[in-house]
């Protein structure tokens, strides 16, 4: 009874605070009142994911008839290449929604419409954002954003507790102690592997060197953003991430290699809080399976202590403490008609609507928090399906959220933002030297003079 | 009773001067009526790759620049490329994948064909089955090969390291850029090899038993029968299918690209250089022009030295 | 003739017909094992799942799914949508039940089917007529025509991507469903064309020009020739070509890749599958079961034309 009372209260103000975003959306829709039809390209390919958007897709149409959007999933590594071909035949969506860093390298490369991203930022107000996300994304003469923020994940090394417990080492918190365990847990004669680290050219990598870079220091530029790429600091995180990959199960890897955690058969592996999703999931199924029918599992790689003893460790410390996460963003490409632009605003300010908004994170709990402050707080948020808040506890959830507001990129130095440190890492410049270093058998040195020559090439 | 056809092994006589009642001589008529006959294929052909080659050949002379202006830079793209250790590293590469997964495609056909010419139990059913890997669909395929040979779980390791002890550790073959390109030759013979059977196939069973009777006769043993009747009549269509084979896995991209991502083939080379990267689309032509001329250069020599088309 | 000698060759040779199936159809077997286990069956080396598991089937066709759950957060989204109508509410709830398969496969086997089966009719009609004009007829250029021809085989497909949609883009083409429909027949065409001109035009050679003479001299005109003659004695070969250019179409994806984006109701099975793949659902057993419902289709319709085909050549009983 008294939930319902809350619930109710709750939906009352969400009610006020859309129907004001409504009004507002309302009085321009007058203004432009032809038919519009725009593209929204998205990120979120999973089917159920895509179900869920288009429900606010139609939620919204319905409520704003003369507009159409095609909603359209592309590949979050494929999402620049399918850019560049758009933009080459001038047939950009007028909505993305995809990784910051891109959204910077979009913005540099001036196909972005700043303009109606400051708007829709003045019109929620500034100060309801997590300002951490807000400022990855802010322009270099910090006038406008590049996009605006709209969910964000943590990443950490996931590891097995009672493993690490029963061999009495530490949690990896640190290089040290990541490095003791994984040399530990590597036992490729038993088909087990000590950790799990981005050997592919592809986003993942970087994803699982920056922390490492950032917590010794390492960066890619200076605040007066020149290159200092070729560091003692950066060469000592390399060296290192090369001596952690020999730790890997076999060959090049990325992360679909966690099947090999969920089987048993790794110690630890570098993870966003989408992991959440799947171990849920995973637990889900595993409590069906060891149900009667399943008396004769015994045998089969299945572990049902595997949830339970799993494990985060979100900050990597050497000289100094770092965490990585990634801000996903809402951007408006530049279009010719700005009836398109009209209509893409409309769109982004409703989702950016409370009732929209939850609906739209509890997609995948865990993996989607939020960057409006008021939403983490807000009950029907921390209601979500998976039952994460009630099992993880509100502490630990808010501190997910919170780290968001410490997310570290290449791409701030001392509060200056670096388009540049966007552009090498939409190029994926850095996961192409870790293969080259990791797997092709280049020297370090040889490796690093290699990036630094493409970035070089990138800046100038 | 089947019509038994001789082949005379030459062209049609079409050339004689014979009047015909319109007056235009036969020659004329046949003139226009080839072009006439052929010109819909031509065109069709002109408007969607004469086009594109060009605008590759345009292209290679610039610096493409997406958000601004194209500068013209002249020759600079070719020589970076020609520069690249990269690139001789990728023609390289090409090379061993185009070299042993034709001949390997080819000789395998060959074997199947000759096999399948036999007649056994079941014969029909396992001609049929032979020709799957060839109709799948490339990314259909794909995932299965990359789970067979995946080191922890797959099949492949598990026979060869676990049960066998033929690898000293577990071995990311379809991975590691060390050993990728074999993989990738060995699927496209798997994946191409129904296509050399095929043609071979149709061929043996087009060959005058009677021959093979006589030889016997003559009392030849099966390896001169293979020698001096199969293979000479085999000859000009194994030739057709090396040209093809040659063609198809030069600019073979889904097979390689899909299958393992990290075999840098000349056409994979290009496409990275061209989309992924610091994307640039003028070395991407340039990359494209040289495959062009490499390729070109292959079959013009092929075709008059070796088939005599 | 040759085999039933020697019993010891007898086995050699069953053993050499058993590998070379092993070797074709060892990868679909794998697919087949890993579509029917359970996650916690993926480690396990055997290719007998210990536990059938008929989920990613069941799932990937729609079979005994009950109508899809609507989460709360969109039941919540829905109720608090004030300003929508009862008749809106339902719909969208009724289409959120609707779609969302993880992978639509009677959708895109129509697609896949409807555009191959036309740009290989048209490729072979082409081809045949390029083809016999390349076999039966002198003109001055055929040399360069015919060698022209395989120009196509020097650009491989990503090569022309770019030039190709900049083109189809600015006449248009690509802003309707049906232009990019066409835009791609005319690409698969394009790319099925050489292959046929230059295999039916050797098999053109190989008929007798003493037969079409003889029609000739009846009174058959060139086109009379060519359809009651040539295409007659050649089926077998045509219908190899039509097969092959079917092939080449069902399973091509980079040009769909990048033309069919906006249009999802046009996906071919290939790019549905890749589609599959790189979202974050592609666990193995759904993988392997898209896989295998994509390429089970065209390798059951070519086992059934492959009968005809093989019927079709004794029947004719052409012999060079």
């Amino acid at each position: 009874m008294k939930r319902k009372i809350l619930t109710m209260l709750v939906l009352t103000l969400f009610a006020l605070s859309s129907a004001g975003l409504l009004a507002q959306g309302q009085e321009e829709a007058a203004a432009a009142a032809k038919p519009v039809a725009i593209e929204f390209w998205t990120t979120e390919t999973q089917s159920d994911r895509m179900a869920t958007i288009q429900v606010l897709i139609d939620t919204f149409t319905a409520l704003n008839p003369d507009i159409t959007i095609n909603l359209i999933p592309v590949d979050e590594n494929a999402l620049a290449t399918q850019t560049q071909t758009a933009a080459a035949a001038g047939t950009l969506p007028a909505l993305f929604e995809g990784p910051a860093e891109t959204a910077v390298s979009f913005g540099t490369q001036g196909v972005l419409d700043i303009q109606a991203t400051r708007a829709v930022v003045d019109k929620i107000g500034k100060d309801r954002f997590y300002s951490g996300p807000l400022k990855v994304l802010e322009t270099t003469d910090k006038s406008s954003y590049y996009a605006l923020p709209y969910h964000g994940w943590i990443q950490g090394i996931w590891y097995r507790a009672d493993w690490f417990e029963e061999a009495g080492l530490n949690p990896p918190n640190t290089w040290e102690d990541t490095l003791k365990a994984a040399e530990y847990f590597y036992q490729p004669d038993k088909n087990q592997y000590g950790i799990l680290v981005g050997t592919l050219p592809e986003a993942y990598a970087e994803q699982c060197f920056t922390p490492i870079a950032m917590s010794n220091g390492a960066a890619l530029f200076d605040a007066d953003k020149n290159l200092v790429f070729n560091s003692p600091e950066m060469k000592e995180a390399v060296e290192f991430y090369a001596e952690l990959a020999k730790f890997n199960p076999p060959g090049p890897q990325t992360w679909r290699a966690r099947d090999y955690y969920l089987q048993g058969k790794m110690a630890m592996f570098f993870y966003s809080t989408y992991i959440m999703d799947d171990l849920a999931m995973l637990e889900a199924a595993a409590g069906s399976l060891t149900g009667d029918n399943f008396g004769d599992l015994s045998g089969a790689d299945f572990d049902p202590e595997l949830v339970k003893n799993t494990r985060i460790a979100p900050i990597m410390t050497n000289e100094s403490p770092a965490g990585y996460g990634t801000v996903v963003a809402l951007g408006f490409f530049q279009q010719d008609d700005p009836a398109k632009t009209a209509a893409a605003r409309k769109f982004i300010e409703y989702l950016y609507t409370p009732n929209a908004y939850i609906t739209f994170l509890h997609m995948a709990p865990g993996g989607m928090n939020p960057m409006l402050k008021e939403i983490a707080s807000n009950p029907r948020f921390q209601n979500d399906p998976m039952g994460l808040f009630k099992s993880y506890g509100p502490e630990k959830m808010a501190e997910i959220i919170d780290g968001l507001e410490n997310v570290e990129t290449f791409s701030i130095v001392e509060g200056v933002r670096i388009e540049e440190a966007s552009e090498i890492t939409a190029k994926q410049i850095i996961p192409q030297m870790l293969y080259k270093i990791t797997q092709e058998g280049m020297s370090v040195d040889a490796g690093m003079r290699w990036a630094e020559a493409e970035m070089r090439k990138l800046i100038d | 009773m089947h019509a038994q056809i001789k082949n005379t092994g030459k062209l049609p006589p079409g050339g004689s001067a014979t009047a015909l009642t319109d007056g235009r001589t036969r020659a004329q008529r046949e003139e226009l009526l080839g072009w006439a006959l052929v010109l819909p294929s031509v065109a069709i052909i002109l408007a969607l790759i004469l086009y594109p080659v060009l605008y590759n050949i345009y292209l290679s002379f610039y610096q493409v620049n997406l958000s601004g202006a194209s500068r013209f830079v002249g020759f600079l793209n070719h020589r970076e490329v020609l520069g690249d250790r990269e690139f001789w590293n990728a023609l390289l590469t090409t090379i061993i994948y185009v070299a042993f997964s034709t001949v390997g495609a080819t000789l395998l056909g060959l074997g199947t064909a000759l096999v399948m010419n036999e007649k056994f139990p079941l014969r029909g059913l396992v001609r049929s089955l032979i020709l799957l890997p060839y109709v799948a669909p490339v990314i259909s395929v794909v995932f299965s090969w990359q789970f067979f040979f995946d080191p922890v779980n797959g099949i492949f390791m598990d026979i060869f390291y676990d049960k066998l002890g033929w690898f000293s550790q577990r071995i990311n073959l379809i991975g590691s850029p060390a050993t990728a390109v074999w993989v990738a030759i060995i699927f496209s013979i798997w994946k191409n090899f129904p296509f050399a059977y095929l043609m071979i196939l149709s061929r043996l069973q087009a060959i005058d038993q009677n021959l093979y009777e006589a030889a016997e006769i003559d009392g030849a043993a099966g390896r001169h029968k293979f020698l001096y009747i199969t293979l000479p009549e085999v000859y000009f269509v194994v030739n057709a299918i090396i040209l093809l084979r040659v063609i198809w896995n030069f600019n073979k991209f889904e097979e390689v690209y899909l299958l393992t991502s990290n075999v840098k083939v000349l056409s994979v080379y290009t496409y990275l250089k061209a989309f992924t990267g610091a994307m640039d689309l003028g070395q991407g032509a340039t990359l494209a022009v040289l495959q062009f001329i490499l390729l070109i250069g292959f079959i013009l020599f092929y075709v008059k030295r070796v088939i005599k088309w | 003739m040759v085999t039933g000698k020697r019993p010891l060759r007898k086995i050699g040779f069953a053993l050499l017909v058993l590998s070379i199936v092993l070797f074709c159809i060892f990868p679909f077997v794998q697919m087949l094992s890993l579509s029917l286990k359970y996650q916690w069956d993926w480690g396990n080396p055997s290719l007998i799942p210990s536990r059938l598991n008929f989920d990613a089937y069941k799932e990937l066709l729609n079979i005994g799914q009950s109508l899809k759950n609507v989460p709360e957060s969109i039941i919540n989204l829905l109720d608090e949508s004030p300003d929508l109508t009862p008749a809106q509410r339902s719909a969208i709830l009724a289409k959120y039940q609707d779609t969302g398969d993880v992978f639509p496969f009677l959708k895109y086997f129509g697609n896949s089917l409807v555009l191959s089966l036309s740009a290989a009719l048209f490729s072979v009609i082409l081809a045949v007529f390029g083809a016999y004009s390349f076999s039966r007829l002198r003109y001055r250029g055929r040399a360069v025509v015919q060698r022209g021809v395989l120009m196509v085989y020097m650009f491989g497909g990503i090569l022309l991507l770019i030039p190709l949609y900049k083109v189809f883009v600015s006449i248009g083409l690509l802003s309707t469903p049906t232009g990019t429909f066409i835009g791609l027949l005319v690409i698969y065409m394009v790319q099925t064309l050489p292959v046929s001109l230059y295999m039916l035009g050797n098999y053109f050679r190989t008929i007798p020009f003493s037969i079409e003479e003889a029609a000739m001299i009846e009174g058959a005109s060139r086109f009379g020739t060519i359809w009651r003659i040539i295409i007659p004695l050649s089926i077998s070969a045509i219908a190899t070509v039509y097969i092959y250019s079917f092939m080449i179409a069902w399973n091509e994806y980079l040009f769909a890749s990048v033309f069919l984006k906006s249009y999802k109701d046009l996906y071919t099975l290939p790019i549905g599958l890749k589609t599959l793949f790189v979202s974050k659902n592609a666990i193995w057993d759904r993988i392997m079961a898209a896989s295998m419902l994509t390429a089970l289709p065209v390798m059951a319709l070519f086992m059934t034309i492959q009968k005809n085909l093989t019927g079709g050549m004794a029947a004719g009983g052409v012999k060079e």
